[in-house]
């Protein structure tokens, strides 16, 4: 008897813990995944398609709308936030845009894109090149870059 | 009839030659304007302090490798050097390489060298190519390749591609655009990279239907290519190519496949025909596709030596269909190829007059993603040289000297194979094949009159490292 009534009071409290522990992962699993696509700020594009965006990120889409080149950075292939984005956001795995590259590239009909190191490599790259597009982190997004609205 | 088609393609073949050095005169000259365009302009326009700001905070920007732009000294910089960097960063300058090399053994018969004897190292692949976008719409590559493999392949460098490629419409995933040069041939999932170990899913790819026989013929082609990527609804995207040109054939290994002997004439090239689509649905996961190759070539004879054979012509006119999917961490890929074989009756050969036959390829194979780094791979692969004919025996009973060699038709081959990417560039793996028949094994590494006949069931493993950049 003691031991079910201690248990029947132990229930709610833990279940309440619990809550607040997923509640926490929750917002801080969204706060980490919070990302956008950037482009240099003389990009006049304001906004894309995602096939647009996919066809980009393939390196098949080489000009923005007003005709001017379009540069893509990545980061390497194992990197988190190239991950998600891949994932979330091209709906393909990393693995597929590779070999989409490697075949561009030693087939002569395209180019790799640019990878870069870091996030703020990213961030400078993108900043100071013109036509460039790729990804950055909510927090990491500096007044250098626009946001590329995804439709 | 056939002798005005003849003499129509020769014609043909006569004026691409006259063209195709413009063509690639017209290349040189492009680079060259570009180039001394990029050099004038900041001369013109700027001081040289100015010219130094520029590059320094070029040094920020560098689209480049760390390394290139560390290695340079801002304030040193002579003009050219300056000049020749902000030509790299504004035209989109790139370069990637490939080195690959194997060790290949067999339990018997020959693959890239005396590989039933000890193994051999016969199989080196290297390859440098340079791509850059000049203007928008214009993107211009080249490589050069080089492979050492057996008889066949010297390990001469060579022109792989040069292509000028010029974009006409683009908006969306939809793009359409014309190619011009000598171009990869777009046939089946894997042709047009074959040689680079990185985008083959084994060192040996199905032989069945990339034979190493036959590569250089179906590899690249001197040729005008038109293209497009087409939005299918939300679906996916159909990529299609088509182009005309002239194809590849005037290697030993080409020449022994098509005619069974390397004689002292030679292949002439004439006017081919290639086409392929492949539709993709948005996720990459599916992957459908269709080739088809009209390929047209002629013997020529030579008078010197007394040719034995004569000036025939042949057809070859393969079609292979393709299919893929990939999951996140398996993909499953099967090709199917049809290919069918014409001579006409001017070989002054009974063996080849009038041949005509159809074979038959497949295979099917599957690849399993461990982690990143190891991956592995199981595959049958089938070749029938003659589809009426699957097991040869109709063939050997031709003839005497052919009785009980009808395993020299067909070939089947059971593969398994492990893959470790140990970093993203360089890679290692091993693969083990099991085979019954030798009907896509290479007559110049195996001579019947050197070394007899080859064996109906063998054995072959290779191991491979490969770096890329």
């Amino acid at each position: 008897m003691p031991r079910s009534r201690h248990s029947k009071h132990k229930t709610p409290i833990l279940c309440c813990a619990l809550a607040l522990c997923l509640f926490f992962l929750k917002t801080e699993a969204e706060a980490h995944n919070h990302y956008r696509i950037v482009t240099n700020a003389g990009v006049t594009d304001k906004k894309i398609s995602v096939n647009g965006l996919r066809s980009i990120f393939g390196m098949r889409m080489r000009t923005w709308t007003d005709g001017t080149k379009i540069r893509v950075f990545v980061l390497a292939d194992e990197h988190e936030l190239h991950q998600i984005v891949s994932k979330e956001k091209l709906n393909v795995f990393p693995y597929q845009l590779r070999s989409t590259w490697d075949r561009l590239v030693f087939s002569g009909t395209g180019q790799a894109p640019i990878q870069v190191n870091s996030s703020e490599e990213m961030l400078q790259k993108i900043a100071n090149t013109p036509g460039a597009i790729g990804y950055l982190w909510s927090m990491d997004i500096d007044e250098n870059v626009k946001v590329l609205e995804v439709e | 009839m056939k002798m005005s088609r003849c003499s129509r393609l020769s014609n043909a073949y006569r004026q691409c030659r006259l063209i195709l050095p413009r063509v690639a005169a017209f290349f040189l000259l492009m680079l060259a304007l570009t180039f001394t365009h990029a050099q004038q302009q900041p001369a013109l326009k700027h001081s040289p302090i100015d010219s130094t700001q520029r590059f320094i905070q070029w040094l920020n920007i560098a689209d480049l490798p760390n390394r290139i732009a560390d290695s340079v000294e801002s304030e040193k910089k002579p003009g050219f050097i300056n000049n020749a960097m902000s030509f790299i960063r504004n035209k989109d300058f790139q370069i990637h390489g490939f080195l690959g090399q194997a060790y290949i053994t067999t339990s018997d018969n020959d693959v890239f060298g005396n590989s039933d004897n000890g193994g051999s190292f016969g199989l080196t692949e290297a390859g440098l190519n340079a791509s850059m976008r000049p203007l928008p719409q214009v993107q211009l590559s080249a490589q050069v390749l080089s492979r050492r493999a057996g008889e066949g392949n010297s390990g001469m460098p060579r022109l792989d591609y040069a292509i000028f490629d010029y974009r006409l419409f683009s908006h969306d995933a939809n793009q359409f655009g014309v190619r011009i040069g000598r171009l990869k041939n777009p046939f089946g999932f894997y042709n047009e990279t074959r040689d680079v170990a990185h985008t083959r899913p084994s060192i040996l790819l199905p032989q069945s239907i990339y034979f190493d026989r036959t590569r250089n013929l179906g590899l690249s082609s001197d040729s005008i290519q038109i293209y497009g990527d087409l939005e299918i609804f939300n679906l996916g995207v159909l990529s299609t190519q088509f182009g005309i040109g002239f194809p590849i054939v005037g290697d030993r290994d080409t020449e022994s496949s098509l005619l069974g002997v390397v004689l002292p004439g030679q292949l002439n090239r004439e006017v081919t025909y290639i086409g392929r689509g492949i539709f993709e649905t948005n996720d990459k996961r599916l992957r459908l596709g269709i080739s088809g190759l009209w390929l047209n070539t002629s013997y020529d004879p030579s008078r010197q030596h007394h040719d034995p054979l004569g000036p025939g012509a042949l057809q070859f006119t393969p079609v292979i269909f393709s299919a893929q999917y990939n999951a996140e961490r398996w993909s499953l890929t099967s090709e199917y190829a049809i290919r069918s074989f014409l001579y006409n009756n001017h070989f002054n050969n009974p063996a080849l007059n009038g041949l005509d036959f159809v074979g038959e390829s497949y295979y099917i194979q599957g690849e399993y993603r461990f982690t990143p780094k190891w991956e592995g791979f199981v595959r049958y692969d089938a070749l029938f040289t003659d589809r009426t004919d699957r097991d040869g025996s109709e063939w050997a009973s031709q003839l005497p000297t052919r009785s009980g060699l009808g395993y020299t038709r067909f070939a089947k081959d059971i593969t398994v194979g492990l893959r470790w990417n140990i970093t993203p560039a360089f890679m290692l793996r091993g693969e083990y094949h099991h085979i019954n028949g030798t009907g896509w094994l290479s007559r110049l590494d195996n001579d019947p009159s050197k070394e007899g006949h080859p064996s109906q069931y063998w054995d072959l493993f290779a191991i491979q490292a490969s770096y890329r950049f």
